[in-house]
């Protein structure tokens, strides 16, 4: 955009987008400063959901920080949970019987289904359509209904303990999986007859805060975001964690199809086949899914060894990593927790400079950053 | 309407005695009250319809617990944002912000006078009909300019902006999209448009099929005519995940409710000029209401235009529930780099259809190689 | 932008609407497609081991505290007191649901398996002291009043019994006929425990 300058003289408009923002995915506030309908800057402030949760985790025990766990990210709380679970295990060198890592790959998996589902829904919701938000909605439930076969919740599972898992899957709930498999793969082509390839949507998303590989690396994104703009990077792969390594499946990256590589479209089409390999780790974990006991032996009062651990694992929305201190007694020392969602706001202001106000909400969607993540 | 009175006059003798524009002006607010009615009934049911096919649509069932399967709940909208407290903004410009929703419901209103309803029911058959219907729906361009800059916010002011600059675009490529229809019957009435469609080539007199540019004419003004009428996907003025509700997020009550009630007309406004204008009207395929009596003339025909409008509202609402939002320039560039050349390239192509055919289309010509 | 891309565009946006408008109608025409659930008349299958509103068994309870200790958001509140019989009485079992979290660990935790998730979810109130469910009836205070007065009876009893064992001994009885003293309180006292 040129400005003319022998025209009337203009005025900037500074707006509030936010925190009470249909589009803003939670309670980010987003100031944008704009000329007209374009956005000269847009600046996140965060924080309207900061509960403190490393604090709370230096004061309650490991097993007691589970269920605060599933408020990291909501929509995901499973990966969540496991990912405490793994560094816990990490930490205090727990041998997890194969059953419960099995069990525990299929419940990731499943959720990160069910996060990217609402990933897909909500964006298609916010660039106007809102029919395929409720079909995404449809199907999410199915998961929850699987969850809560397994764990006895739909939202905030808690289903992962240090050692093992809560409880073996019920009878019926592999078929069950695999049903909602068999249903759920040919429902992706549908979305992306109805929406994905919609000229308008290809439009709107196509070239929109176009990242590239090199400035997403030094911006440290993680997860879809990442691979959105062409670089293979998944932690499930390069950095094998769990069973992982037993899964035959595709690392997704984008590939510029309908514009420059790193756009927004490309970000949203890393999720939708992300989802595609997911069913299929699941489809494999049922498959070869071991008998055995799901929980190891941990002491009722558990204290790990004093020392310190570094765990990090590939959650729907980027890298979830865990970083515990432990000073041999009950709680942990000193916790931190990175998360991808967090890392991904320092990007914001740079790639929407310039861009229209119905952009900003396309990239909030691309990005599918979600609040508690960004907070903590 | 005077020629009218004349005739109601002599027909009753009770009236003999009452001045000419004593009738007149009884006939004028009598034909008013009887579309005020239809329009109202149209919008509450409209509003029902439309949430019953975004039900169907997203796998849901929509409302039902209001009435027997959810059939009054159009009533219970009613009354609630008839109830609603009617809030004012501190900072707002109280008259403008008063004033706006009349333009709007005004401007969509006002537009249902030379909808030819039946081969006789109209409230007036201008002879500049169309161009009426163009003048009039620019009264609801004021309107939600108005509301949005009245509001005092500045989501609205965007939301005002955006409605202006859209509506005025896509103004052009409506009205070349319907000059075809005008140049086939000759005429800028409606009525004579809908006659000009008559005949016993039945669907095939249809403008419709005319010819292959009035056929491209049609979907050309269907989907100008959404972006006009700020329906999805060019519902950027409302653009309720980007401008939160637009032009109107400060309204409440029946304020809101008259751009609510004025959306709906504006939709049938739109399919009842697609039907008039393209489909046929209200004539009745192989057949003459005309050489009905009066009454069951009109109700025939009344019930035809009726049930070719609501088919294109409901496709109004399938698009709705289907498609995503445009983005800002992308309208603009739609408007003027799509829409506006195509129609210029169509109504060429009528006209010379036209000059080069003598007027006639091609299943008018396939008739006549058959006898 | 040549006319070829110009035509494409158009043709791409017809056919992709087009597609999408399929679907949507299949949607819209296919009643069977419905998926939604009439809530307060239709309700969905609970499954077994539903995390809903917490339920403790309080005649199994013990009163060993572990699910207090347990709960990360300190929803469960216990009081008790030693009885007569040196085992913990309840006096008051109180849980906030209004603030508990659901997570389920203070059911796993428990040893007597008193504590259990019900199939409950269903519970609106106006007032925040509605959502602490009571789990004894009777007033705290009264219990541990009452159990004071038995322990202390038992005490005076258990001391009268010492003392009459002690003057059993002088006396040279038998140590059989001081037994049935010391016995008693405590069969009584379990008798009024149960009706809590």
């Amino acid at each position: 955009m040129t400005a003319r300058t022998d025209a009337l003289p203009t005025q900037e408009m500074t707006i509030n987008m936010g925190p009470q923002h249909p589009s803003t995915h939670g309670v980010l506030r987003v100031i944008l400063t704009t000329d007209g309908e374009v956005v000269t800057r847009a600046v996140p402030d965060v924080g309207y959901l900061h509960r403190g949760l490393e604090k709370i985790g230096e004061r309650v025990t490991y097993a007691q920080f589970m269920p605060f766990t599933d408020r990291l990210d909501y929509l995901a709380a499973m990966n969540c949970n496991c990912a405490w679970a793994w560094a816990v295990e990490k930490l205090a060198k727990i041998e997890v019987p194969e059953r419960a890592e099995y069990l525990r790959v299929i419940v990731c998996e499943l959720n990160r289904i069910s996060s990217h589902l609402i990933a897909f829904g909500s964006y298609t919701a916010d660039m106007g359509a809102f029919t395929p938000f409720l079909y995404a909605i449809r199907e999410r439930e199915r998961v929850n209904d699987l969850f809560e076969m397994i764990c006895g919740n739909r939202l905030t599972y808690n289903y992962a303990r240090v050692g093992g898992v809560s409880g073996d899957a019920p009878p019926g709930f592999l078929e069950k999986t695999k049903e909602f498999l068999d249903y759920f793969e040919p429902k992706l082509d549908e979305y992306n007859n109805l929406i994905s390839y919609n000229k308008i949507f290809v439009h709107r998303l196509a070239n929109v805060a176009v990242i590239p590989a090199e400035e997403a690396v030094a911006y440290g994104l993680t997860g879809p975001n990442l691979r959105g703009s062409g670089v293979p990077f998944d932690l499930r792969k390069d950095e094998p964690y769990s069973v992982y390594p037993k899964f035959d499946f595709k690392v997704c990256v984008g590939t510029g199809e309908r514009g420059k590589l790193g756009d927004c479209f490309d970000r949203y089409m890393v999720r939708i086949n992300e989802m595609r390999e997911s069913v299929k780790i699941v489809r494999q974990a049922v498959a070869q899914i071991p008998d055995g006991p799901v929980l190891a032996k941990v002491p009722r009062v558990f204290k790990p060894p004093v020392g310190e651990v570094y765990f990090r694992s590939e959650c729907p929305r980027g890298e979830t990593g865990i970083y515990l201190i432990s000073d041999g007694s009950v709680n942990p020392y000193r916790l931190k927790i990175r998360t991808g969602s967090f890392v991904t706001m320092n990007l914001f202001e740079k790639v929407t400079r310039g861009l229209m106000i119905a952009d900003i909400v396309a990239v909030i969607g691309s990005f599918d950053i979600i609040l508690p993540e960004i907070d903590r | 309407m005077e020629a009218a009175a004349l005739s109601l006059m002599n027909a009753v003798p009770l009236l003999a005695g009452v001045p000419l524009w004593a009738v007149t002006l009884l006939l004028i607010v009598a034909a008013a009250a009887v579309i005020l009615v239809f329009a109202l009934t149209f919008e509450g049911v409209g509003s029902l319809v439309l949430r019953k096919v975004a039900g169907d649509i997203q796998a849901r069932i929509g409302p039902n617990r209001v009435g027997p399967n959810g059939i009054l709940q159009f009533l219970a909208d009613g009354v609630k944002l008839v109830l609603k407290e009617d809030i004012i903004p501190a900072n707002a410009d109280r008259l403008l912000f008063k004033l706006a929703p009349y333009f709007v419901f005004v401007g969509s209103f006002a537009a249902f006078v030379v909808v030819p309803f039946g081969v006789g029911l109209i409230a007036a058959d201008l002879n500049i009909g169309i161009y009426y219907v163009m003048a009039v729906t620019s009264l609801v361009v004021i309107g939600v300019l108005l509301a949005g800059w009245a509001s005092n916010n500045k989501w609205a002011l965007l939301g005002g902006m955006r409605a202006a600059a859209q509506i005025v675009s896509y103004e052009i490529p409506v009205g070349m999209a319907l000059i075809p229809a005008v140049l086939i019957a000759g005429s800028l009435s409606l009525q004579d448009i809908v006659r000009s469609q008559g005949g016993l080539l039945g669907i095939f007199g249809w403008n419709l099929f005319h010819n292959p540019f009035t056929f491209f004419s049609f979907f050309l003004y269907f989907t100008a005519a959404q972006a006009e009428t700020n329906q999805t996907p060019f519902d950027l003025p409302e653009a309720e995940s980007e401008l939160v509700s637009g032009y109107n997020v400060e309204y409440s009550g029946i304020r809101f409710g008259l751009f609510f009630l004025a959306e709906f007309g504006d939709m049938f406004i739109v399919a009842a000029l697609a039907t008039a204008c393209f489909l046929g009207g209200w004539n009745v395929p192989f057949f003459h209401v005309g050489t009905l009596p009066w009454i069951w003339g009109n109700l025939l025909s009344l019930g035809v235009f009726l049930a070719k409008a609501f088919t294109m509202v409901l496709i109004m609402m399938w698009v709705r529930w289907t498609l995503p939002r445009l983005r800002v320039d992308q309208l603009m560039r739609m408007s003027w780099k799509y829409l506006v050349p195509l129609t210029f390239v169509n109504l060429l192509g009528v006209s010379l259809w036209l000059l080069v055919f003598k007027g006639k289309g091609i299943p008018g010509m396939i008739a006549s190689l058959f006898g | 932008m040549g006319l070829k891309e110009y035509m494409n565009d158009i043709v791409e946006a017809v056919v992709t609407t087009a597609k999408g408008m399929r679907i949507t109608a299949r949607y819209g025409v296919d009643p069977k497609e419905e998926v939604t659930l009439q809530y307060p008349e239709e309700r969905w299958e609970i499954p077994e081991g539903y995390r809903g509103f917490l339920h403790n068994d309080v005649k199994k309870c013990t009163a060993c505290t572990m699910c207090v200790k347990v709960c990360p958001v300190d929803c469960i509140s216990l009081e008790s007191v030693r009885g007569a019989d040196k085992k913990m009485v309840l006096a008051s079992y109180d849980i906030n649901i209004g603030r508990c979290m659901y997570c389920g660990l203070c059911v796993e935790v428990c040893p007597p398996k008193s504590l259990k998730h019900t199939s409950g979810y269903e519970m609106a109130s106006a007032a925040r002291g509605e959502l602490i469910l009571h789990f004894i009836a009777e007033d705290a205070a009264e219990i541990k009043a009452r159990v004071a007065r038995q322990v202390a009876e038992a005490a005076a009893k258990a001391a009268e019994a010492a003392k009459t064992a002690e003057a059993a001994k002088t006396a040279d009885l038998s140590a059989v006929a001081a037994k049935p003293p010391v016995v008693e309180p405590k069969a009584a006292k379990e008798e009024e425990k149960k009706p809590e």
